[in-house]
């Protein structure tokens, strides 16, 4: 690594400034300034939500019996359980959209650093 | 409304501590030079905002790969102002090449050691 000497950079970069989209004044008030990408945020933000579903260990379908469409037919595992049931089709559709909206935010962010469960969708030929 | 605008936070609701996320790596914080190194650049850089109490830097356990907290970087703060300025100032600065991305983050959880949940 470096040398003995203590003398050395810092590792932050000089505050340069922000490539912002300047929004009109009385928005700004409202949000506080925005650093970056309102979009990144949304997605940002919809990620944390759902990380937060997942690891909640609530019930992530709670949508009340009638308004439930058709469920799909059961599928069992060679133990006889059950393996598509409700909870484990709403967990799926979350894990779904957790990896979409992790590979929209590369997209729109190279540097940004997935987390480690995150698979990069298989191209397709 | 005050709620509204609580809402709207960038960076959640205020609290004394600020996260960076997508800070350093589990590789950097293996050596242990390299680690004082960031702490010290975080001590100085966070100092800036206001009055720093404390900065916390989970470090990869040796015989597990994945240690909740590793790659984010903890900022407390004596008081709210100078964490709010940190978390602006913060966010979005690049730290060796990494965009670094600034939240605020509840005081109960970082006072448990609770360092997953940013």
């Amino acid at each position: 690594g470096d040398s003995g000497t203590r003398k050395r950079k810092s590792r932050w970069a000089d505050d340069e400034p922000k490539p912002t989209i300047q929004l009109p004044d009385y928005i700004k008030e409202i949000v506080g300034g925005i650093e970056f990408d309102p979009e990144i945020q949304v997605l940002n933000s919809r990620l944390l939500d759902i990380s937060r579903l997942l690891q909640s260990g609530m019930a992530l379908d709670d949508r009340p019996e009638g308004q439930r469409s058709p469920s799909p037919e059961p599928v069992y595992d060679n133990m006889g359980i059950r393996i598509n049931t409700r909870e484990y089709r709403a967990r799926e559709r979350l894990n779904r959209e957790r990896q979409e909206i992790i590979s929209q935010i590369i997209k729109k962010n190279p540097a940004f650093k997935p987390p480690a469960d995150y698979r990069p969708p298989k191209l397709q030929k | 409304i005050a709620l509204q605008r609580r809402m709207l936070q960038p960076g959640g609701t205020p609290t004394k501590i600020v996260c960076l996320t997508q800070v350093v790596t589990a590789n950097d914080l293996g050596d242990d030079q390299e680690y004082e190194d960031i702490m010290e650049d975080m001590r100085q850089e966070g100092g800036k905002f206001g009055n720093l109490v404390n900065v916390v830097i989970p470090r990869p356990n040796p015989d597990r790969d994945a240690t909740p907290g590793v790659g984010k970087v903890f900022l407390e703060y004596a008081d709210l102002d100078g964490a709010a300025k940190a978390r602006s100032g913060m966010n979005g600065r690049k730290f060796g090449g990494n965009q670094v991305v600034a939240l605020y983050y509840p005081e109960n959880k970082y006072a448990q050691g609770d360092y997953e949940g940013c």
